[in-house]
Order: structure tokens, then C-alpha cells, then sequence
């Protein structure tokens, strides 16, 4: 109504600014729905990553094999991905032929981030007795438990004669398996680069000697 | 208010015109496909953006299968590249847990090797899924 009364007090804008208004929201309009159109058409040839990273604020459960990119901190990708390599090269090998008996022994942690080394080599061996090519025996940090086991069986008074399992018949271990996990970190003002270096060594018990040896090594760097 | 419309609609066309010419600047990927008895192992998602896998060796070790695999980049950008190995035995059942996803950075004209070790002596076969960064 009001462009209307200004439009006839003055003749001369009556026929232009309406129409230019118009034309420049069509313009408008038109431009940004051009635009929504690409945007969707290039959304639709993406294809998500199996990546953990926080790019939305929601809580969801995610793949766990996926690659987890939070951090360059020791992570859940590298220990899988230093478990795959070692199973993988121990089985190709072959050094397990005729089902040997093997022990975990040490895993050093030389890093300066506090990792639980255990649970690299708690996936090396379930991937190893999973595999049905090795059978493990009670490491040092295991065997307290069997002995005492052993002990409750045999000197409680609990239970039947014949059925406790007989004190002196463990199977000893021909291999031992020890690991070493080191680090090196350099960083800039822009850049952290982490090096690290997984090392297994399988000795024969008996003989003192390594009969196998693998290093899986990672490199993580990000951008600050 | 129309100098207002006006901006809105120079930086619509602005970013309609950026994003056209990236659309048309990119390097298109008109790299031959995969053979096809190595395409067969192949699993991707999504546009393979000039990455390709030309080869592939399989070998039964000491009673493990063993795979390693090819992927090339056939154009000039630098692509990461997310890969895992699916193990089956012979009768289509996946053998394991399955492996975990692996990063690869492939630089732009590179061919990078991997390689895979079935978790068992039941895997018979394999395919490589993957999808380009």
C-alpha cells in the first residue's frame, strides 16, 4: 500500500524500482538455488571414511577396526595394525609347524606415553591360538593364579580323589615371545611427527637363540 | 535492501563459479579399469578419484594364504586411500573378526604395495575393500 502512494506521487519510479527490485531478487534467488543444487549434487558423490575423528558433537557407536585419527598419540589403529603385521608374519614363517608351546615374556615400553603393551600382545595372541597353529602356556604374570588353582585342587580336601588336576604335568614352553615398543617425537610450531617402532622377537627357550624377528613401523604427523 | 540483495547474489555467483571450476578443472580420471580377474577382488565405495589396482599376487604359505596387492594413483594428486583385507574360506564365510581399516597415503603417480596374511589356514579367499580419501 505505501510503495503504491509513493509510486503515485512520483510517476517516473512507478515503472522501474518495482521491477529492478523484483529482477535483483530473482537473480538472488536464482543464484543461490543454483548453488543449493551443486552443493547437493557434490554431496551425493561423497563416500564416508571408516574414520574416528570428532567432527560432530553426538555420541554414536562406531566401527572398531576403523581408523582412528583423534590424536597422533598411541592409538587403537596402531596396535591393530602392529598385531595383524606380527600374526601375519608369523604364521607366514611357518616356525609353528607341529603346534609348538609358546610364553609371553616381557614387552618394554620405551615410549614416553604411558601404553599398556599387554594389550598388544593379548591381540598377538589371540590372533596366534585363534589361528590353531600355536599353543600358549601360563606367562610369569599368569602363573601365580595356576599355582594357586593347583594348590586349592590338591591341598583344600575339597574335592574327589582322580578328578584334581596332578601338580608337576605343565607343559613347558619351547618359544618366548618379547617385545619392545620405542618412540621418537619431533615438533615444531605448526608440526608434531611421531615415529614409532614395534619389535617382537621369538627365542627358543632352550637354545638362547631368536628364531624370528618382525618390526612394524608408524608414522604419525599432524598439523597444529 | 537492493544493495543487499544485489551482494547476496555476487557472492552466490561468486561460489557458483568457484565451485564450477573446480568442478571442471579437476583432472578427470580416465584411467583404464582394473583387470578383470583383479576387479573381482575388489570391493570400493564411492569414486576411486584416478586410484587403481592393476595387480595382484596370492600365494598359499605355509598353509596361510598370503595377498599382496598393487594400488596405483594414476593422476597427479596426492590420495589417501582406506583399505582392509575380507578373508572367506571356500564356502563364502568370512574367516576372522575381520582385519582393521588402514590409512595409506598414495602421492600423486606412486604405486604402493600392500599385503595381507589370512588369520588361518581356512581362508581361501579374499577381496580388497577400500574407498579414496
Amino acid at each position: 500500500m505505501t510503495r503504491r502512494t509513493a509510486a503515485s506521487a512520483h510517476p517516473n519510479t512507478l515503472t522501474t524500482e518495482p521491477h529492478a527490485m523484483h529482477a535483483t531478487r530473482r537473480t538472488t534467488l536464482l543464484a543461490l538455488a543454483g548453488l543449493a543444487v551443486l552443493a547437493t549434487g557434490c554431496e551425493t558423490n561423497k563416500v564416508s571414511s571408516p574414520v574416528i575423528r570428532f567432527d560432530r558433537q553426538t555420541t554414536n557407536y562406531g566401527d572398531a577396526k576403523g581408523v582412528e585419527l583423534v590424536t597422533n598419540e598411541f592409538g587403537s589403529t596402531d596396535l591393530q595394525m602392529i598385531a595383524e603385521k606380527m600374526t601375519g608374519s608369523l604364521l607366514e614363517t611357518g616356525i609353528f609347524q607341529g603346534r609348538p608351546t609358546v610364553t609371553i615374556s616381557t614387552v618394554k615400553n620405551k615410549t614416553s606415553e604411558y601404553i599398556d603393551t599387554t594389550n598388544v600382545m593379548n591381540s598377538i595372541q589371540t590372533a596366534l591360538v585363534k589361528s590353531g597353529k600355536v599353543r600358549f602356556t601360563r606367562s610369569i604374570q599368569e602363573m601365580q593364579a595356576g599355582v594357586d588353582e593347583l594348590t586349592r585342587q590338591n591341598q583344600s580336601g575339597l574335592y574327589k580323589q582322580g578328578t584334581t588336576a596332578k601338580v608337576g604335568k605343565m607343559t613347558a614352553a619351547k618359544f618366548s615371545v618379547e617385545g619392545e615398543l620405542t618412540s621418537i617425537v619431533k615438533q615444531n610450531s605448526q608440526t608434531k611427527d611421531v615415529y614409532y617402532k614395534f619389535t617382537l622377537k621369538l627365542f627358543d627357550v632352550e637354545e638362547g637363540t631368536i628364531e624370528w624377528q618382525d618390526e612394524k613401523e608408524i608414522r604419525k604427523t599432524t598439523k597444529k | 535492501m537492493p544493495a543487499l540483495f544485489r551482494t547476496a547474489a555476487l557472492c552466490g555467483a561468486l561460489l557458483l563459479c568457484q565451485t564450477a571450476s573446480a568442478q571442471l578443472f579437476r583432472p578427470a580420471d580416465n584411467a583404464p579399469p582394473s583387470p578383470p580377474a583383479v576387479a573381482a577382488k575388489l570391493a570400493s565405495r564411492g569414486e576411486l578419484k584416478g586410484i587403481r589396482v592393476y595387480e595382484m599376487r596370492m600365494v598359499r604359505r605355509n598353509d596361510v594364504l598370503v595377498v599382496e596387492a598393487d594400488i596405483s594413483n594414476t593422476l597427479n594428486d596426492d590420495r589417501f586411500v582406506y583399505y582392509r583385507f575380507k578373508w572367506v574360506d571356500a564356502g563364502g564365510m568370512q574367516v576372522g573378526d575381520g582385519e582393521s581399516w588402514k590409512q595409506l597415503k598414495v602421492m600423486g603417480q606412486q604405486v604402493q604395495t600392500v599385503k595381507a596374511v589370512a588369520p588361518n589356514s581356512n581362508g581361501a579367499d579374499f577381496r580388497l575393500e577400500f574407498n579414496v580419501e
